[in-house]
């Protein structure tokens, strides 16, 4: 029997053995720079880089199509692209764009101001790719010239200048006779990008090539990129532990055992806190958690060191009163403050909780002879954010509060969220290129709807009308010093009010492989965001990735 | 034969009433899950994304308000001219194109593991039924009910591991080499099998234990009867007491579980296809129901509910042919 079996082994070993061959030497060679972003079994060519939601391949809408210009989050400014000017009128109603000149699209044809118009329009007749309700401020858009296109708004709101210059251009010489954009996969595209041409499409790899008539002379200096499909987070970090892949936004836990000390020379990565915020929401319709002084006493109460060091992998710090994540912190006002709820003391919390009454027997906090208790709500598998409420539900034992954690499933979690069907949950945060966002998202009285109505922000249902107030004042101007000082408002009502509690800075995923390419942005050179999550930052590394010598 | 016919035409009848079941319960059941397509997409942006989107999404993907009801009517109306809808986690993709593309990896997976680990669980049954009380009959019925105990995941996790991953001799993701073109030629199909051979071993694994037990018990059932007795007492030849007369009536019961495994393996598959990067339909399902993408997953569970439908079928006809008495 024994015997049977080896000859069967042998034979199976036998068969695969120059199949053994053929993949090794092939599976680390493929010629272009293999980047790991989208998480797919199979690849489905879709080069729409106008339907919403992400359906496109990346980097669709900034890579082989490009926006207007590009936010660099690293350093706090735009940066002019396909637009190399913009302009507001004294009244701030009207907004001219300068189109930059010599560039041309991929076939050859030029690009000009009529295509900026074209696409604009194309959204107006088409609103599911208005993604950002464009026109609901808009009133139109313009040819000036070949080189000048005027934006004129209904209503004053400068923030409308982030959605604009933000909006992928796509050619009107080709996407003037499709019939229905919607539902166009663009299997060939023509864009003005870096990368244009689809040299390979498969259901498991495809490459993409670099467009020969790019606007900016010498670049890019990688000639192809390829993408294999990697269905799940293992499978991708597999490949990059393998060496299989040279750039990659992927989640990996102990990152220096498992991926840097497999190869320190070539293995590199870099987590800048430059995500949002994770907060814990009060649901502030509900007993307790209505009293801003009790959130102060919860927020003293949780131990953010550890929480950034044990369930995030040291890879984060804990927040900051501001809320704001250190990607941010050129907004946050440098001020003595007398708040300071992001400290961790017990001591405290228990001391506000007593000044509200609130009495202690046997280890539990009392109300009215009543127990507290809270249920915190996560995402069933997302590991980190479990044991950052595991740690949080401790802590608030610590003063007495009973707060257990429970998990759900995504699309119940989300829709438990939206509908304001908890206590306390872990989530993100709305993000922009200004806190104006973030703020307006967290403490907006127009955007509170009651429990049980679907609220795409608010969650926590907090609203307060100072903030709209400053809201309105800042979507009219567009004076950078009045900007910042509105800003500081806001994060004054949010630290007195504190809505939401801030627990700690999301990193943002990048990882690197130098043993092909090289040039990627990191700590000592922060040209950019290195995660390629980050659309359509990502166009600034792309063009400066370079082969190594 | 005609009566044949009859129990055939009355199981397919009894077939079409649970199709219909299943695709009523495939309509509504993905509807009743909480949330909607739209803001699982909105939300996998975490923030990014600004909620004036939500809009946007909706009118891309024709969401309208209309009563449950009178969406049914018209998906079993567009189901009856063989429209499956579109997706929306893979938009504009048509649901029938990604259920094609998936479907035959998955059911060469299946096909393969389903056939070998019934083949050799059945042969391995039979034969330490009929030498029961010996080394074999000792050792493999509990080594194989140990080996099934394992999670399956954990399984597979360990095979890609050190077969795929540490000793590098099996690829650890997809189908076939991404450096072919597939095509029918013999360097194509050995990439195949050899992408197959860590999945399929993992579900082959699994699943002998289950046939050879039930092989075993059936058999042993069978030894003990008039016949076989009869038959050692005219003298005929041990193989063939074993094979043509107790293995053949041990086995007619297992050919209906093996009608029954068809679905469970086709749902099964998830993990297997998750773990190895296999592009089949199961990976396609655990993304559907991430993003809540209703069409595409009625349209999954419709190819698994008519597939083993259809093997139930098939089996109906086998049993119907080797054994006579339900021929009444």
């Amino acid at each position: 029997m024994k015997l049977i079996f080896n000859y069967i082994l042998y034979a199976i070993l036998g068969i695969f053995a120059f199949q053994q061959c053929t993949d090794s030497t092939t599976k680390k060679h493929y010629k272009g720079l293999v980047i790991s972003q989208e998480q797919q079994a199979s690849w489905i060519r879709n080069f729409n880089p106008l339907t919403p939601g992400g359906s496109a391949r990346w980097p669709t809408s900034a890579g082989i199509y490009e926006p207007l210009m590009i936010y660099n989050s690293m350093k706090g400014e735009y940066i002019p692209w396909l637009a190399v000017k913009h302009e507001w009128n004294m009244g701030n109603d009207v907004l001219k764009l300068d189109i930059r000149k010599d560039v041309s699209w991929s076939d050859g044809v030029p690009f000009l101001g009529k295509d900026v118009v074209f696409t604009f329009n194309l959204l107006k007749a088409f609103p599911a790719f208005d993604v950002r309700a464009l026109w609901s401020y808009l009133e139109s858009v313009k040819l000036l010239n070949e080189y000048e296109v005027e934006f004129t708004f209904s209503s004053i709101y400068v923030p409308g200048l982030d959605a604009i210059v933000g909006q992928t251009i796509v050619p009107e010489h080709i996407w003037s006779k499709v019939e229905d954009p919607i539902k166009y996969t663009n299997p060939n595209p023509v864009g003005t990008g870096p990368y244009t041409e689809i040299l390979k499409f498969q259901k498991q790899v495809w490459e993409l090539g670099k467009n020969p008539n790019y606007w900016q002379s010498g670049k890019p200096k990688v000639e192809q990129l390829t993408f294999p499909a990697f269905p799940t987070n293992v499978q991708a970090t597999y490949a990059l532990i393998n060496g299989e892949v040279d750039w990659a936004g992927n989640f990996i836990p102990a990152i220096d055992r498992i991926f840097v000390d497999k190869n320190p020379e070539n293995h590199h990565y870099w987590f800048p806190r430059a995500g949002g915020s994770i907060f814990l929401y009060p649901n502030t319709t509900k007993k307790h958690l209505d009293n801003k002084a009790f959130r102060k006493a919860i927020s003293y109460s949780i131990d953010r060191e550890l929480i950034a060091k044990v369930a995030m992998y040291d890879y984060t710090v804990p927040a900051d009163i501001t809320a704001l994540s250190e990607g941010m912190s050129r907004w946050r006002e440098n001020k003595i403050r007398k708040e300071n709820w992001n400290i961790f003391s017990r001591d405290k919390a228990i001391s506000i909780l007593d000044s509200l009454k609130y009495s202690f027997s046997k280890n539990k906090a009392l109300y009215d002879n009543n127990e507290i208790t809270f249920e915190i709500i996560v995402v069933s598998g997302w590991s980190d954010w479990i044991r950052a409420a595991q740690i949080i539900s401790r802590n608030l034992k610590d003063i007495g509060i009973n707060a257990s954690v429970r998990t759900y499933d995504f699309g119940t979690w989300f829709s438990k969220l939206q509908t304001g069907d908890f206590d306390l949950a872990i989530a993100w945060a709305e993000k922009g290129n200004t806190p104006y966002n973030l703020y307006r998202g967290l403490m907006s009285q127009k955007l509170v709807k009651p429990i049980g109505e679907v609220s795409a922000l608010n969650w926590h249902r907090y609203g307060n009308a100072d903030i709209d107030v400053l809201c309105q004042q800042y979507e009219k101007t567009s004076s950078q010093s009045a900007i910042k000082d509105i800003i500081f408002k806001m994060q004054d009502i949010f630290i007195e009010n504190l809505p939401a509690i801030p627990l700690f800075s999301e990193p943002s995923w990048g990882e690197y492989n130098t043993s092909r390419f090289t040039n990627f942005p990191n700590e000592q050179n922060p040209y950019a965001q290195l995660s390629p999550n980050n659309v359509p930052e990502n166009l600034l590394v792309l063009i400066e990735l370079e082969p190594v010598k | 034969m005609n009566t044949s016919v009859k129990y055939l035409l009355k199981r397919l009848g009894i077939y079409a009433i649970s199709g219909w079941a299943a695709v009523t319960l495939n309509f509504f059941l993905p509807r009743m899950m909480p949330g909607d397509p739209v803001s699982v997409m909105f939300a996998s942006f975490r923030g990014k994304l600004k909620p004036e989107a939500i809009e946007a999404l909706k009118q891309t993907f024709g969401f309208t308000d209309e009563p449950l009801l009178n969406k049914y009517i018209s998906y079993l109306s567009h189901l009856l001219n063989g429209e499956l809808g579109i997706s929306t986690a893979y938009f504009p993709e048509e649901v029938s194109s990604i259920i094609l593309s998936s479907l035959g990896w998955t059911l060469l997976l299946v096909g393969i593991s389903l056939v070998v680990s019934f083949i050799i669980g059945s042969l391995i049954g039979m034969i330490i039924a009929w030498r029961r009380d010996g080394k074999l009959d000792s050792i493999l019925p509990p080594s194989f009910s140990f080996i099934s105990s394992f999670p399956y995941f954990f399984t597979a996790m360990l095979l890609l591991y050190f077969f795929g991953f540490k000793l590098g001799w099996f690829p650890i993701r997809h189908a076939y080499n991404s450096n072919l073109i597939p095509g029918f030629n013999i360097e194509f199909i050995v990439s195949c099998l050899h992408h197959a051979f860590l999945p399929a071993s993992t579900l082959i694994f699994m699943g002998i234990g289950g046939w050879m037990l039930q092989m075993r018990n059936n058999m042993i059932g069978t030894i003990s009867t008039d016949y076989i007795s009869f038959a050692k007492s005219k003298g005929l030849s041990q193989k063939r007491i074993m094979i043509w007369y107790a293995a053949k009536n041990a086995i007619l019961p297992i050919i209906t579980s093996f009608g029954m495994a068809i679905g469970f393996i086709l749902s099964g598959t998830i993990l297997t296809e998750i773990i190895f990067s296999y592009p089949g339909q199961g990976y396609i399902l655990y993304q559907a129901v991430q993003a809540q993408d209703y069409q595409l997953m009625q349209g999954i569970f419709l190819t698994t509910t008519l597939s083993v439908l259809a093997a139930n079928w098939l089996i109906d006809i086998l049993v119907l042919i080797l054994d006579p008495r339900t021929r009444k």
